[in-house]
């Protein structure tokens, strides 16, 4: 299911894009090249001393923005650009109790009215669990027996997987965190990794914060081939969802990538107070 | 309550094939994508900044008059990737801007390309 729904949303989205092209009327902009992914070994080793897959090493989003060349600003041949901060369309999200479909629909409005919604990633917050695995850039993996550590190059954000630890704290010592709490196990060669304890005031995409911190995330990490890392994220949150959330991120390894500095603050000159661009 | 026609295409650009990246940091919002112009002129200022990298251009007005247009990049971490370089571009080079401009006619857009005096691209993956 994974694989599918990547491969047939990124097919959906380059037929768009060719079907915008061709609908524009005053002067359309090139179209995009074809992304070609090259595909290639997975790590070396193949598996860890202990015998657990090694998924060490830099992984970017299959067909991402290091895999499609979009021009320096990122929307080369897209048609209407990246306009909008997109807030939560999502067609694998389950239907939202109230009032959350409430706000969800009214963001999704202002969003369709062509209005950009506020986003604590411009104002350089971490993006937290579970959006952070949307990964943007890349990811570094790196393992050692207890502690596996996944970096995002967007935002220079690290989440932990403790596999040492076999319970999270108590709810009254669990400290709400961006990453949250995780820990992880081995089945077989998949890491299933359970995470609590993620910030209230962390959203699940752009300005839609659930505000009450009580997401419960399950991941089944697995490889699919030797160079595609897969992650499957099961959002469970009665309150919110009506049904678990599944969503899948797919990765690719570029051992000739490597993962690099980030710093938001540096020269974040037009957004407002509320994370709005302003030029 | 989900409006299928919006939100297929968005998500599909979004969750699966990461090309919505370019609102991962801000909205592009500001930039007019349905429009490209072309600018030529010489570079004032080039900032290779996080999270975005800001090419300064002055160019001449159709009055004869000069004026500074801020343009917008992605960050180092993806320009550095497609072959730039923070010394790519340099104050006084002459050089020649293709640029989504702005939605409400400030002199600012988003750099697509850029091509230096001797007519060569900046970047790109080909």
């Amino acid at each position: 299911m994974a694989a599918s729904c990547s491969t047939r949303m990124f097919a959906a989205a380059i037929l768009a894009l060719g079907a915008g092209l061709a609908a524009a009327a005053d002067g359309p902009p090139a179209r995009p090249p074809p992304v070609v992914v090259k595909h290639g070994p997975g790590p070396s080793p193949a598996r860890l001393p202990n015998g657990k897959p090694n998924w060490t090493g830099f992984w970017v989003p299959l067909g991402g923005l290091l895999e499609a060349y979009r021009g320096p600003s990122g929307v080369e041949g897209v048609p209407g650009g990246i306009a909008v901060n997109i807030p939560h369309v999502d067609p694998t999200a389950p239907e939202m109790k109230s009032p959350y479909k409430e706000q969800s629909a009214s963001m999704m409005q202002a969003s369709a009215r062509g209005e950009e919604l506020s986003s604590k990633e411009a104002l350089c917050f971490p993006p937290g669990m579970p959006k952070m695995m949307v990964m943007v850039y890349g990811m570094e993996v790196l393992q050692t027996p207890n502690i596996i550590a996944l970096s995002s190059e967007w935002q220079s954000a690290t989440r932990r997987i403790w596999m040492d630890v076999k319970a999270h704290p108590p709810e009254d010592e669990l400290e709400d965190t961006y990453a949250g709490h995780s820990i992880g196990h081995w089945e077989g060669d998949t890491l299933v990794v359970d995470t609590v304890g993620v910030r209230p005031d962390v959203s699940y995409f752009y300005g839609l914060s659930l505000g009450h911190g009580k997401t419960h995330v399950i991941e089944r990490f697995r490889q699919t081939a030797a160079d595609i890392l897969v992650d499957e994220v099961t959002l469970i949150d009665d309150d919110v969802f009506v049904k678990p959330w599944v969503k899948t991120y797919t990765y690719h390894y570029r051992p000739d990538l490597h993962i690099q500095e980030y710093v938001c603050l540096d020269n974040n000159r037009n957004v407002d107070e509320q994370g709005k661009s302003k030029f | 309550m989900r409006s299928k026609s919006f939100g297929w295409i968005l998500a599909a650009l979004l969750t699966c094939s990461g090309i919505g990246i370019a609102s991962a940091h801000h909205s592009f919002a500001a930039f007019d994508t349905t429009r490209q112009i072309t600018l030529t002129g010489v570079v004032k200022e080039f900032q290779w900044t996080n999270p975005h990298c800001w090419l300064y251009l002055t160019a001449t007005n159709s009055e004869g008059q000069p004026e500074v247009w801020q343009l917008e990049a992605l960050s180092p971490n993806v320009l550095g990737r497609l072959g730039w370089k923070k010394n790519s571009v340099k104050a006084g080079d002459k050089v020649t801007v293709l640029v989504n401009p702005t939605r409400d006619g400030t002199h600012g857009g988003a750099l697509i390309s850029l091509t230096d005096a001797s007519g060569n691209k900046i970047g790109g993956r080909n």
